[in-house]
């Protein structure tokens, strides 16, 4: 089995001795008899090469998960020791094509098993290249550039080799999937120039350069692929239009998103990514303004396949920017049963695919459309957000409970970051509870809290002890302990409990008013800690905690000590109006009118400027609970006054 | 911690590799009474420590990397070096198999090998040749695979034995740090030499309890220190959290709970994965560690304490502690113990136990000093110890290691795998520590003083065994400072005695019915050092006659003597035999060469060998290197040559009473001694000798030296005596005749050569008259007569020997002198032996030295009895001539090789003539 040498001649006699009786002019050049074992060998290659195609194509088909993995496996293995022997040989032009091919097919079919391409693949195609180089003795031209400096040299002397033309064809194609699934953009737009050299100018343009690609059509006596070069070029055009389109739809460049996604939605694609394209599409016209069109793309989207996630999300948000409250609860209870039913993603072909291409979701991404416990938050938040309380209470017992529970078989996940982090939403349930009016079952969901991180609390009685003393150094505090304080002295406050109320209060406050903002850089810090630790939030955790006690004291008569909690409140937080509301209603309770008219001219003066701290969004917990102390009348309370002093002055 | 005794038990032998087993991958897990082993091969072996015997063995379709085992469902996954997670189901009736077939095998001690049960590729319940670590929780499988670039963890459905994972099987993934995959060529890749560490950490309250919280990984935490680690979303959703310790250093955790991913929503992993630290080396192992002690009213034991060991020994501890505000704060501390570590284990207390190639260590990381007490305020609790002192246990070199669930009153008991493949229990009594010298009770005082003791002993023993290395390099040290004076007092001597001396003498003697010729080498140590321990004397006898020719290595005897304290002064006296040998055959000239050598084997050797048996293997590798490739030193003394001067003998000269009977014809063949008596006395002398002597004219050969040379090099000592005599007298001066040759003033000798031929030197004065035209010159005429051509060549080569330093040393001062010197074989043919003509062949060399300059264009003639045949000759000649190719004179060409030239020879021509006209056929 001796290779022929990489003469041109006796390559040029081989390839004929292949293709039929040799031709007489030539046969001189080499013996006869390696002429004859050598094209029985190459038919050997071929027919291994072609055997393991189409093994490749039963695993394919293999229901079994399992086999069809070992077949894969072995087809793999079987194309690594094809390549082996081929390249034990020197590079010769007769038996490149299926050296390129077998090339080809083991890359097609590591990347599709591995779901993503690899360093080491490029170094299969930096091989090849190589081999065909070698055959024109031209291998050290250009090895300096890398892998674009040697596809420049090959498809350089391709045009001397036309026998290799489909083979280098089939070859660029991966390469160019390559480049694209690891963002190398420049060399791509470089590599489909040069191959499109004869058909067209130079473009910059990728998807016109992928489009106007024509890969030659495989000769029908040519070695087997698993996956021809058109094939492949479908596909990248496909992934690439995609990838553009969100690209530009995530930076906000909305026409040339919409046009990407038009090309992408025209050419061949797999069900799931066509659903995301659709949506994608939503997306990008509900942000354009046109409701409408971007929900006919969303109803496509649905009709598509199995993956109803990211279409029923995008539609909750076309209805929620409708102002559709209903629909958009309905869309979200939809995206909540949508993603309980566990998704078994089909077993993927064996075969370059567009998803394979597409870079992966991140959650910035508006095709995200998160998991079960996700979308079951966003549900009860909104119900929460939008008064119905009921609805909330109950969706946050069932997410609780989807938390909580890991008695229930199937595992549920919880809402992860950059939703809220699981202490807020034990505490957001807490408030829903109350707001359903079910102050019970929220001083549960407190006490789990407190329960479950106890252990992460300062120490309770060196706590009082250094208290005791007056140490300078007040302890560190968790946010949601306060937190988890307030609400619980607010469902006491339903349950008409007074006492205990105030009690929980004050303990809010004494952790509250120990907590200095240098405290922040200690302890566990997450990113929502941190957001629940920001000066902003804890002037208004304490605001509202000073609310809460002084309201209980005017409930119980004491209106000094409520006058107390009021005015620190306008003091720690002066931009909270509710609590210069209270402060005045106290006042006036009290008869202490020159106060009282002070603060109403600063309240007045008030209402002129914009709401400092209309940007910034309070914790839902404490928005809710900002809902329960809220003075119901404040225009009224205002009227009066102003009606009041107008009386004595006039007096 | 002195009283750290281990009992070691071994268990079974294992088969490991040559090199041992390597550290990382091999396992060991106990449950019950049961043993699960793997040794980093494709085996599984299950073994009963009850009964001490294997129960069974599992072959894999690939290196077995890690095992565990899930005990309440008496399961055990294995993972296999690129195929993927195998289960198998422990319950009996699956194993039956194997126990039938041992059930005969039983009683014997020699029991045949358990059947190897093979683990058929259909039980992997999750292929995936890019796993490299995993472990199993109660109804999850987390696992760490190898991305392109990434590594990756991956939650699964728990596959129960028997079942495929199912396609929906995948929970959750998550990207952990960039990896470097190993460096290769295209292919497969090569196996990773460190594997990453996976750890399953819960928090307390946890309500999945793990069926091995002391087995292979899992482990329970306190509350405080968990949240601190891990966030309070895991200790909220009371998650179980994988600790991962990469190759590179890494250390990360995962909380499992939030890694539920879809295809369209992975994991994103700042969110998910939490960087604890970096050791910037390969993690070995994480565990945890209870270090307080507990307090009575808490039931569980949690650990407080997490701890990671990098390969090289650099150790992270993170403990939850409470600043002086009251604030939760993690204490982390680096340590740095003895690497590199193999494989580690903590026990349930608060001991860390690492392995390295030269010992295993325990360190305690409980807090120093006496326990926190809560009621103390100014105290904090939590504090780790600054500095950890490693206690050895004194076992090396074990790969795998875990704490057997066995609890021990106060001690702990682990299960190793020794690099060889042994499986060993050791028992460790960690009660005897000073913090509790209460505890000590007259009842176990005796047993605690045995204790003791025995540890002094041991630690006697060690000592005495050091102090012996000790004492042997010392000692190496003081013998090769000797060699090196005594070397160097040889070497630089070159001019004058040397300091140690070597002389040589021979003499004919009697050893068994046999006259053989002995050679006396006598030791002289005139240094002021002593040859010690190490010298040998070593003398070579090289038979040089047969030193061209092919089995030439078969001729070169050395005798190596050694020699034992030789001090200053002293002498030592060496007697060789030289010969003749069994057949009779004692070739002449013989070279006796002397020299020390001094064996730096026999004596650095012993002291560099590995007498510590705890020391580090990696050092005694280096120990051949230190050796050099010879293996001592030579140092030659003194060369001598034997040749047929020294070993003639004149049975006639011998006065009467010093004459032995029977040396008169030494070495006599039976036969002939036969036919001498047969022919009675009086008769003609017996023996083939005395027919050829009696048939054939002796061969002759004539040596003619100027007389006025060799006055002037005989020098004044032969004053009054004629030159020939005192030619004689020097010619035989190293033979033991000499005494009489000059007590009678004799010019003409007859002697026996040790063959038992005679040999006939006269010594007569002529003129030479051919030579200078100038007159006559006086010269001396030795002629050598022999009836056998070989000894005659072999006296005629030893009196050129003798005359060839003394003219080299006079051609400085005489060159004018010109010396002709002929050689002629009277009474034969002139044909030449076929010997000589092949050395006329030779390229002509130049002379050495002087010598071509004194004997330019030398005339030889050998002429040989007409009878003779001529293979006799032929043989005799080729002696002659390789003794003159010996001693490396120029071969002076036969100018009358074809006989056409006669010198001095009268009355044979014809004969000569008819000879030379039809030569022989094989002559040519």
């Amino acid at each position: 089995m001796e290779a022929p040498p990489g003469g041109q001649g006796s390559v040029r006699f081989s390839r004929k001795g292949c293709l039929g009786p040799a031709s007489a002019t030539m046969a001189h050049k080499t013996p006869l008899g390696s002429s004859a074992s050598q094209a029985s060998c190459l038919d050997l290659w071929r027919e291994k090469n072609d055997q393991l195609v189409r093994q490749a194509k039963v695993a394919q088909d293999s229901g079994l998960s399992l086999r069809r993995q070992q077949l894969a496996q072995d087809t793999l293995e079987g194309l690594r020791e094809l390549l082996h022997s081929l390249q034990g040989l020197p590079a010769a032009v007769s038996v490149l094509p299926l050296e390129l091919t077998v090339i080809c097919n083991f890359i097609t079919l590591r990347a599709s098993l591995a779901q993503g391409f690899t360093e080491d693949l490029a170094q299969y195609i930096q091989q090849g290249l190589e081999r065909v180089l070698e055959t024109q003795e031209q291998l050290e031209a250009r090895l300096e550039h890398g892998l674009r400096g040697l596809w420049e040299s090959v498809l350089h002397i391709s045009s001397l080799l036309p026998e290799l033309h489909t083979a280098l064809h089939h070859l660029a194609g991966l390469q160019a999937a390559f480049w694209l699934s690891t963002h190398r953009l420049g060399d791509l737009t470089l590599l489909l120039q040069t191959l499109n050299v004869s058909q067209s100018r130079a473009s910059e343009d990728l998807l016109l350069l992928l489009k106007t690609w024509r890969p030659p059509a495989e000769e029908s006596d040519a070695p087997l692929t698993l996956q021809n070069a058109r094939g492949l070029r479908d596909v990248l055009l496909t992934a690439f239009a995609c990838c553009q389109g969100l690209q530009e739809l995530i930076a906000g460049n909305l026409p040339r998103a919409l046009s990407s996604l038009h090309e992408a939605a025209s050419g061949l694609c797999p069900r799931p990514v066509l659903v995301q394209v659709y949506t994608a599409l939503g997306t990008c016209l509900r942000k354009m303004g046109s409701p409408q069109r971007a929900l006919l793309y969303l109803v496509a989207a649905l009709k598509e396949g199995s993956t109803w996630g990211p279409p029923l999300l995008e539609a909750s948000r076309l209805y929620q920017q409708l102002g559709n409250t209903a629909a958009e609860i309905e869309s979200l209870e939809l995206l909540v049963e949508a993603l309980s039913v566990t998704h078994i993603p089909e077993a993927p072909q064996l075969l370059i695919e567009v998803e394979l291409l597409l870079p992966r979701t991140d959650p910035a991404s508006p095709l995200h459309c998160g998991t079960h416990s996700q979308a079951k938050y966003l549900l009860a938040s909104r119900c929460l957000q939008t008064g119905r309380a009921e609805d909330a209470a109950e969706h946050y017992l069932d997410l609780l409970a989807l938390l909580l529970d890991s008695s229930e078989p199937k595992f549920s996940p919880p809402p992860c970051p950059p939703g809220p982090c699981v202490p807020e939403v034990f505490l957001e349930a807490a408030a829903a509870l109350i707001q359903a009016g079910r102050a019970q079952d929220a001083l549960t969901v407190c006490e789990e809290l407190l329960s479950r991180t106890s252990s992460l609390l300062p120490k309770r009685p060196r706590l009082w002890e250094d208290a005791r003393r007056g140490t300078k150094e007040s302890p560190h505090c968790l946010p949601w302990v306060s937190a988890t304080y307030l609400l619980q002295g607010q469902a006491w406050v339903q349950l008409g409990a007074q006492k205990e109320a105030i009690s929980e209060f004050s303990r809010c406050l004494e952790l509250l008013f120990q907590a200095t903002p240098k405290d922040k850089e200690q302890g566990p810090a997450s990113s929502c800690e941190q957001r629940c630790t920001s000066d902003v939030a804890l002037q208004q955790l304490r605001a509202a905690t000073l609310i809460s006690r002084g309201l209980e004291w005017v409930a119980s008569g004491q209106d000094t000590k409520a006058l107390q909690d009021f005015l620190l409140s306008v003091q720690v937080c002066p931009g909270n109006r509710d609590a210069s509301f209270h402060l005045l209603q106290t006042l006036r309770r009290l008869d202490r009118r020159d106060e009282a008219a002070a603060l109403w001219r600063r309240l007045e003066a008030q209402t002129e400027l914009p709401q400092e701290n209309a940007t910034w969004s309070l914790p839902l917990y404490l928005e809710t609970c900002f809902g329960w102390i809220r003075p119901p009348d404040r225009e009224t309370l205002l009227e009066e006054f102003r009606t009041s002093l107008l009386e004595t002055c006039d007096l | 911690m002195a009283g750290l005794a281990p009992r070691v038990e071994y268990l079974a032998g294992f088969s490991c590799p040559l090199g041992g087993l390597a550290a990382g991958k091999p396992r060991v897990l106990c449950h019950g009474a049961e043993i699960f082993l793997s040794t980093g091969s494709e085996l599984v072996y299950v073994y009963d420590r009850e009964e001490r015997l294997l129960i069974a063995v599992y072959k894999f379709p690939g290196q077995v990397w890690d095992l565990e085992l899930l005990a309440l469902r008496r399961a055990l996954y294995v993972l296999c070096a690129r195929s993927g997670i195998y289960c198998l189901s422990l319950d009996q009736d699956n194993r039956s198999v194997s126990r039938d077939d041992k059930d005969d095998g039983d009683d014997q001690d020699s029991e045949p090998p358990d059947p190897v049960i093979p683990v058929h590729p259909d039980t992997c319940v999750l292929p995936d040749a890019t796993l490299h670590a995993f472990t199993v929780l109660d109804d999850m499988l987390v696992t760490l695979a190898q991305g392109p670039t990434q590594w990756k963890v991956q939650l699964f459905e728990r596959p129960c034995p028997g079942e495929d994972c199912r396609p929906g099987g995948q929970i959750g993934e998550v990207e952990l740090s960039t990896c470097t995959p190993p460096a290769g060529s295209l292919g497969e890749p090569a196996a990773p030499r460190f594997l990453p560490v996976l750890c399953c950490a819960s928090p307390p309250g946890s309500r999945a309890p793990h069926s091995h919280p002391w087995g292979s990984g899992g482990i329970t935490l306190e509350g405080a220190l968990f949240g601190l680690l891990f966030g309070p979303d895991a200790s909220l959703l009371e998650s179980p959290v994988i600790l991962c310790g990469l190759p590179d250093g890494q250390l990360c955790s995962v909380v499992l709970k939030t890694l539920v991913t879809s295809r369209l929503a992975p994991g994103d992993p700042k969110a998910l994965v939490k960087i604890l630290h970096h050791l910037e080396e390969p993690v070995i192992f994480i565990g945890a560690l209870r270090t307080e002690p507990l307090s009575e009213d808490v039931g569980d034991a949690y650990c407080d304490c997490v701890v990671a060991l990098g390969h090289h020994g650099r150790t992270l501890a993170i403990k939850a502690s409470w600043d002086e505000a009251g604030h939760l704060v993690p204490e982390l501390r680096e340590y740095s113990l003895p690497g590199p570590v193999l494989c580690a284990a903590c026990d349930r207390g608060s001991h860390v136990y690492h392995s390295t190639p030269s010992d295993l260590r325990v360190v305690d990381l409980a807090q120093e000093g006496s326990p926190w007490d809560p009621t103390q305020c100014d105290g904090f609790p939590g504090g780790l110890p600054s500095l950890l002192c490693p206690a050895s246990l004194s076992i090396c070199s074990v790969t795998t290691l875990s704490v057997s669930p066995r609890v021990l009153e106060g001690g702990a008991e682990l299960l190793a795998l020794s690099a060889k493949g042994r499986l060993m229990i050791c028992s460790l009594d960690l009660r005897s520590e000073t913090s509790h010298p209460t505890r000590v009770t007259s009842a176990n005082a005796g047993q605690k003083i045995k204790e003791l003791l025995s540890g002094i002993g041991t630690v006697s023993e060690r000592v005495s065994s050091l102090k012996k290395a000790v004492d042997q390099r010392d000692k190496a040290l003081t013998c090769l400072n000797e060699a090196m004076n005594v070397s160097c007092a040889l070497l630089s001597s070159r001019e004058g005695p040397r300091p140690i001396s070597c002389t040589i003498s021979t003499a004919w003697s009697r050893l068994q019915l046999q006259d053989v010729l002995t050679a006396t080498c006598l030791l002289e140590n005139s240094s002021g050092f002593s040859l010690d321990r190490g010298w040998a004397l070593c003398i070579q006898v090289l038979r040089s006659s047969r030193a061209l020719e092919l089995d030439s290595a078969i001729s070169a005897v050395t005798y190596t003597i050694p020699v034992d304290q030789l001090g200053p002064g002293g002498r030592r006296e060496v007697t060789l035999p030289l010969g003749p040998s069994e057949d009779g055959v004692l070739d002449l000239p013989v070279t006796v060469s002397c020299a020390l050598f001094y064996s730096l084997r026999e004596v650095v050797g012993g002291a560099l060998a590995p007498t510590d048996p705890f020391k580090d293997p990696s050092l005694d590798e280096c120990t051949p290197d230190v050796l050099p490739a010879q293996e001592g030193v030579c140092l030659p003394l003194s060369e001598h040559t034997v040749d047929m001067l020294q070993g003639l003998r004149f049975p006639g000269l011998a006065a009467p009473h010093t004459q032995a009977p029977g040396s008169l014809s030494p070495a006599r063949d039976p036969i002939h001694t036969f036919l001498g008596t047969c022919c009675g006395p009086g008769s003609q002398p017996a023996g083939s000798a005395s027919l050829r002597a009696k048939y054939l004219p002796p061969s002759v050969a004539t040596i003619k030296v100027s007389a006025e040379l060799l006055r002037a090099a005989l020098g004044d000592s032969h004053a009054g005596v004629s030159l020939c005599c005192a030619t004689l007298q020097w010619l035989l001066a190293e033979n033991a005749a000499v005494d009489i040759v000059r007590a009678q003033a004799l010019s003409s000798v007859q002697g026996v050569a040790p063959d038992g031929t005679d040999v006939h030197l006269i010594i007569r004065e002529v003129a030479v008259t051919d030579l200078c035209p100038a007159g006559p010159i006086q010269a001396l005429e030795i002629q050598v007569e022999s009836s056998s051509l070989a000894n005659m060549c072999r006296a005629h080569h030893a009196i050129i020997g003798r005359f060839q330093p003394v003219f080299i040393h006079l051609a400085a001062w005489s060159l004018g002198d010109l010396i002709r010197y002929t050689a002629s074989a009277t009474g034969g043919t002139s044909c030449c032996p076929s010997g000589y003509r092949d050395l006329s062949a030779l390229p002509q060399r130049p002379a050495l030295g002087g010598w071509g300059t004194l004997f330019p264009g030398s005339v030889w003639d050998l002429r040989s009895s007409p009878g003779s045949r001529p293979g006799r000759f032929q043989k005799a000649g080729r002696e002659a001539a390789l003794s003159w190719a010996k001693i490396g004179t120029a071969v002076p060409r036969p100018e009358a090789k074809d006989g056409q030239r006669e010198v001095g020879s009268e009355g044979k021509g014809p004969r000569r003539k008819s000879l030379a006209s039809k030569p022989p056929s094989g002559w040519g």
